[in-house]
């Protein structure tokens, strides 16, 4: 495994490295900038806001301090909110994103692992149908729609929830739900497809011969190899958690990071966004990776 | 897919024809008619807060939506056609440097970097249609590069080698017209994944700006005045829904056509 790991890990820090620089130039080349007002600045008091924030440096000099700040989990300054770093802001937002993402993994992974096995276990049974259909409309459902149809349903309508805001556990019942949909319905999918060309595999034929329970022969015998394309499927889940995430964000007017950073790209605050896109990008790998491990204590043949 | 077809077409024509017909602009503001409830005379599906009629807004929004996926889709096609025939007829080392990048450039969170994108350079709908058909190319690339691969291997371009054709006149001749069937399947896959990346920006406000219009606009101001006025946000969800729906079935039904 530790092969697999170092390989993988060898394309992934060049692509976060690609990453941070290519966010880099791009908010450089930008035109425009950020202590652009209505009235023009005295050239005196611009030059020394950028002394203040090493803008006069030459390009590679302020990457190489960027990098360095980086490494050491520094951001830099918010440009927009004035007293805070960027580090500060992401500190704030990053517990709630993370809750809100994990519980609506979570979700997903129950009801479309949970789907995706009872639709194979009769395929083509009423139930099967049902979570097929369910499944294509998760997935069709963008979630700037289903977060704010479910709130206007439950929040305004029946008011069963909060419509928005963060405050005790039932602010993140629409959120999660609205951000779980669309994962869940892929998932449902992959687990449907795996699990019933996994039945039909000879080890799983043979199971049954040996008259082994059904339940234990589908989570011990079929359920594994069938889950490698849901395992796999994480890398890309994680992508659409964060960008679901900022517009659910928005939408129920959670303080998460996914918030943070439309503010930031609506303001040009352009530290904020960078710290986010990285931030971001490092999860993706990190995801991916979680997924290059969970394949070899899935599948014996990977561990070589 | 025949109601598919059906569903795409009548939305299209209506997208296309309402505003011709209609006595309202989408910028038009009916000061007469601020905040119209549904069924109004004048204004069937009722007025925003500012007295837009929403009906001749959604038509002109789904227009813009249709038109900036269409442009974005081509963009992609010309990349993805261009760097997988590319990839795919030279082979060996320029193929596996070209395809790394793609690769690479899959594990990027690509939402980000069109907001990225869109933070850098302005938001205009030139740049919402360049910066997705920017990163939208990826799978096209290698659907093409797998097609050139196989198609590079058929006794009719051994044959044309043979005669002494040269390798770029092969290439647009006799390799080119052939991936277009899975290239214009593939297309129609990527232009429903266009509608929403825009809607996406939009709605956040990153994407079309006002006055123009587009669906993901429609569905945050129908989510602003969900509370008073519903309708603003069922009628665009419901046409971006279908919309979404309807391209994927023709693009899965083409692709499955294709492979057939």
């Amino acid at each position: 495994m530790p092969a697999i790991l170092i390989r993988r890990l060898a394309t992934a820090i060049p692509t976060l490295f690609a990453v941070v620089l290519l966010s880099f130039l791009l908010m450089r080349v930008a035109p425009g900038s950020p202590f652009d007002s209505e009235r023009p600045l005295d050239p005196a008091i611009r030059a020394a806001m950028e002394r203040a924030y090493g803008l006069d440096q030459p390009l590679p000099v302020q990457l190489g301090r960027y990098l360095a700040n980086i490494a050491t989990g520094d951001f830099g300054p918010s440009l927009v909110y004035k007293d805070f770093t960027v580090s500060k802001l992401i500190a704030q937002g990053l517990p709630v994103s993370l809750q809100l993402g994990g519980l609506a993994l979570l979700l997903a992974a129950l009801l479309g692992v949970g789907g995706g096995i009872a639709g194979a276990l009769r395929p083509g049974g009423w139930i099967d149908r049902s979570v097929s259909v369910a499944s294509s409309l998760a997935v069709a459902l963008p979630s700037f729609v289903t977060g704010p149809v479910l709130a206007l349903v439950f929040a305004l309508w029946l008011a069963w929830l909060p419509v928005s805001g963060l405050g005790g556990p039932s602010s993140l019942v629409l959120p999660v739900i609205a951000l779980a949909l669309p994962v869940a319905g892929a998932v449902a999918r992959l687990t449907r497809t795996g699990l019933a060309a996994a039945l039909a595999q000879d080890h799983v034929r043979t199971a049954r011969a040996r008259g082994i329970a059904p339940v234990r022969v589908i989570v011990r015998h079929a359920l594994p190899p069938a889950l490698i394309p849901v395992v796999s499927y994480l890398g890309p889940a994680a992508a659409g958690l964060l960008t679901g995430a900022v517009v659910i964000e928005t939408v129920f007017g959670l303080p998460g990071l996914g918030r943070y950073f439309v503010q930031g790209a609506l303001n040009r605050d352009y530290p904020l966004v960078m710290g986010v896109v990285i931030l971001y990008a490092g999860l993706i790998l990190l995801f991916n990776l979680i997924a290059d491990l969970l394949y070899g204590w899935l599948d014996p043949r990977v561990r070589g | 897919m025949r109601a598919a077809a059906v569903t795409l077409a009548a939305i299209a024509l209506l997208a296309l024809l309402l505003p011709l017909v209609l006595p309202w602009g989408h910028a038009d503001i009916d000061w007469n008619a601020v905040r119209a409830p549904a069924f109004t005379p004048g204004h069937p599906l009722g007025t925003d807060s500012v007295g837009r009629d929403l009906l001749v807004r959604v038509a002109v929004g789904t227009r813009i939506t249709l038109a900036v996926a269409l442009a974005a889709a081509l963009v992609a096609l010309v990349v993805g056609v261009a760097w997988g025939a590319v990839a795919g007829w030279i082979g060996g080392r320029v193929d596996e440097a070209m395809m790394r990048v793609v690769d690479a450039l899959y594990a990027l969170p690509f939402m980000f970097v069109v907001i990225v994108l869109m933070v850098v350079f302005g938001r205009s709908v030139l740049l919402v249609f360049l910066g997705i058909g920017a990163v939208e190319w990826l799978t096209m690339a290698r659907v093409v590069r797998a097609q050139v691969m196989t198609l590079k291997q058929r006794p009719f371009v051994l044959a044309s080698e043979a005669a002494g054709a040269r390798g770029p006149a092969i290439l647009t001749r006799h390799i080119l017209p052939n991936t277009a069937a899975a290239a214009i399947a593939y297309l129609m896959l990527t232009v429903p994944q266009v509608v929403m990346v825009e809607s996406f920006l939009s709605f956040l406000g990153l994407g079309v700006q006002e006055p123009l219009t587009s669906l993901g606009i429609l569905v945050h101001d129908g989510a602003d005045d969900m509370d008073i006025a519903p309708l603003a946000l069922a009628v665009p969800c419901f046409v971006l829904v279908a919309l979404v729906v309807a391209l994927n079935r023709i693009g899965e039904g083409l692709r499955e056509r294709m492979a057939a």
